[in-house]
């Protein structure tokens, strides 16, 4: 038959201050309940800033360029990326890919046809298909072709439809900008030209370009190019973080330019994860303190029952067994209080994906495996400090 | 078990206290079956030996050995297994749970490591004479009541030693026999030893050794 802890119970003074011990108890709530509620704000937050437009695959996809400034102007060999250089960056362990934008080498004219007349100088630009957000099935192109598909930056549509009413030009809609015959003119060196049509398959608010399919433009280069050599201006890089500190410092010790708008989430990222930060510190504080409450309460209780546990300890009661016993008698109310917090948690959680966010796919209205894991550890490890420190008290009365 | 005393002498002791006792500064051995007994007026250090052998104080020079295991050297842990398994003890303080019952307070030992099952305590209370008052608390027992409740506590487990300091100060001659003889009964069936102080000698313990503290 096993020990029984029940004729012992009643010789633990328990009623003893028991305000504190119910202080305690709302106490630790509460810090619970913010500590848990931080914890899965921030993950919302992750989940939500994290995976901006620009993100692929769990990457994000960014281009950067070298700094012009008043000394390399006009050099061009200090403002293209070099072979060594483009290594370089693809052997820094916060970047995961590397693939140069490619431009034009040779005069190129774009014309918008009879429905919208005009005709500017323009570049097109190519990169590995792995680097483009959704790959179009007809972006394909094969020598011969007169037809060739582009995917065009949203914002140049929109910077086309602000200055169009000024030349007289009617405004186009996206979806007629994909219908959109366009006229792409490429000039040779000695100034003839082809022509070719240009087919808008698809616009992206990734990549600030025109992009044609790379076959295209290698044919190009070499058929309408002056040099043999073709060096990026602008490299795509993919990374896991575009907002880590170490990818940023070394993008800014290079003298690289990155598109700001790509990291300006990341800003407020950092901003919200430190305000939510700040306030799981702060559950975590007053987390201590109600252990602390409970502590005093737990000496208090022991110094009133010291008599009893004495006499229990001399007719050869374990103090070890006694502080197992004494600790587990919380166990209930502790688990108790924590799976309310979680409780609580999760009804913030569903409430804020339902009514806050609502339609945000990458939420869910269930609180994060994180949070239940350290609402478990807080359980142990509030069973885990009791236990200590009364075996400690239960071995000083030896 | 064997309880080995090598030299004990109380710190609070003068060394000339050796000369005279049969305990202090000696050389002794304690076997499992004997019945020992100490005699020795107020103040001699009857309670300071009991307490010694049973190790809840350790100030005194020389050393107390359970077999081997060096007594001041146990752990808590240690300790409250001797206590549970091998050594039992009736206090002259008797040190019972006042607000708590007597069977209450019996049980809380007996449930430690039984030896006897449960209506063992009504039966002890009925030959001790103190069956009426098993659901009574202890703190409005008399003395002499309260004496006995020690005593049948310390049967309820099994034990190689049964340590008494005056178990039957507030006992009549007629109660303190019928508890010996229940004691010496119990001590028959584990083949313990008892180790008996007490002021005087009394008839009806049948000692096989006899000390003078």
């Amino acid at each position: 038959m096993s020990l029984s802890f029940k004729p012992i119970r009643p010789l633990l003074q328990t009623s003893a201050n028991a305000g504190s011990r119910w202080f305690s108890y709302v106490g630790l709530g509460i810090g619970v309940l913010l500590l848990l509620c931080s914890i899965q704000m921030y993950v919302n937050i992750q989940q939500l800033l994290g995976e901006n437009a620009s993100q692929k695959d769990g990457f994000d996809y960014i281009s950067i360029s070298k700094t012009i400034t008043n000394e390399t102007m006009g050099q061009l060999e200090k403002n293209l990326f070099h072979e060594e250089e483009i290594k370089e960056l693809a052997s820094q362990p916060f970047i995961d890919g590397v693939s140069p934008l490619l431009a034009n080498n040779f005069r190129f004219q774009v014309s918008g046809g009879s429905l919208v007349p005009f005709v500017s100088d323009f570049f097109v630009e190519s990169l590995d298909e792995e680097f483009i957000d959704t790959v179009p099935p007809g972006f394909t192109w094969q020598e011969g072709q007169t037809d060739v598909p582009v995917i065009i930056a949203s914002d140049f549509l929109e910077i086309y439809n602000v200055f169009a009413p000024g030349y007289g030009l009617p405004q186009i809609s996206e979806a007629t900008a994909t219908n959109l015959g366009l006229l792409f003119i490429c000039y040779y060196p000695d100034g003839s030209r082809e022509m070719f049509r240009g087919r808008i398959v698809a616009l992206s608010d990734r990549i600030n370009s025109i992009i044609v399919p790379k076959n295209f433009l290698d044919w190009a280069n070499q058929r309408y190019g002056h040099r043999q050599e073709v060096r990026a201006s602008r490299l795509y890089i993919k990374t896991r973080d575009a907002n880590n500190p170490a990818f940023l410092d070394y993008l800014a010790q290079k003298q690289y330019k990155v598109n700001k708008d790509k990291t300006k989430f990341g800003r407020v990222k950092t901003i919200l994860q430190g305000v939510f930060s700040g306030l799981g510190i702060f559950g975590l504080l007053v987390v201590v303190l109600a252990l602390l409450l409970f502590s005093f309460y737990l000496q208090l209780m022991i110094a009133r029952s010291k008599d009893n546990l004495q006499l229990l300890l001399t007719i050869g009661y374990s103090p070890q067994w006694l502080s197992n016993r004494v600790t587990r008698q919380f166990i209930p109310t502790y688990v108790l209080v924590v799976l309310f917090a979680l409780a609580c948690t999760q009804i913030m959680q569903w409430a804020f994906h339902q009514f806050v966010m609502p339609g945000r796919s990458e939420l869910s209205s269930w609180t994060h495996w994180v949070v239940v894991v350290v609402a478990l550890l807080l359980i142990g490890l509030s069973l885990f400090t009791n236990y200590r420190l009364v075996r400690k008290l239960l071995y000083n009365l030896y | 078990m064997t309880i080995h005393l090598q030299q004990v002498l109380p710190e609070y002791f003068d060394a000339s206290r050796m000369d005279s006792s049969e305990v202090w500064g000696k050389d002794l051995q304690f076997q499992k079956g004997e019945y020992i007994k100490i005699v020795a007026p107020s103040g001699s250090g009857k309670s300071s030996l009991v307490s010694f052998l049973y190790g809840i104080r350790k100030e005194y020079n020389g050393s107390i050995r359970y077999d081997d295991a060096v007594i001041k050297n146990l752990s808590a842990e240690q300790l409250a297994q001797y206590r549970k398994n091998h050594i039992s003890i009736v206090f002259q303080d008797l040190r019972l749970f006042p607000e708590q019952t007597v069977r209450d307070n019996i049980e809380l030992k007996r449930q430690l490591n039984p030896f006897h099952p449960p209506e063992k305590i009504d039966e002890m209370a009925e030959r001790l004479g103190i069956a009426p008052k098993l659901s009574s608390r202890c703190r409005i027992c008399s003395y002499g009541e309260q004496q006995r409740v020690a005593i049948i506590r310390a049967l309820m487990q099994p034990f190689d030693f049964l340590l008494l300091d005056e178990p039957f100060s507030h006992l009549d001659e007629k109660n303190s026999q019928k508890a010996m003889e229940l004691m010496l009964e119990e001590s028959r069936l584990r083949n313990a030893a008892i180790i008996f102080a007490d002021l005087e000698r009394i008839d009806y313990f049948p000692f096989t050794r006899l000390f003078h503290l």
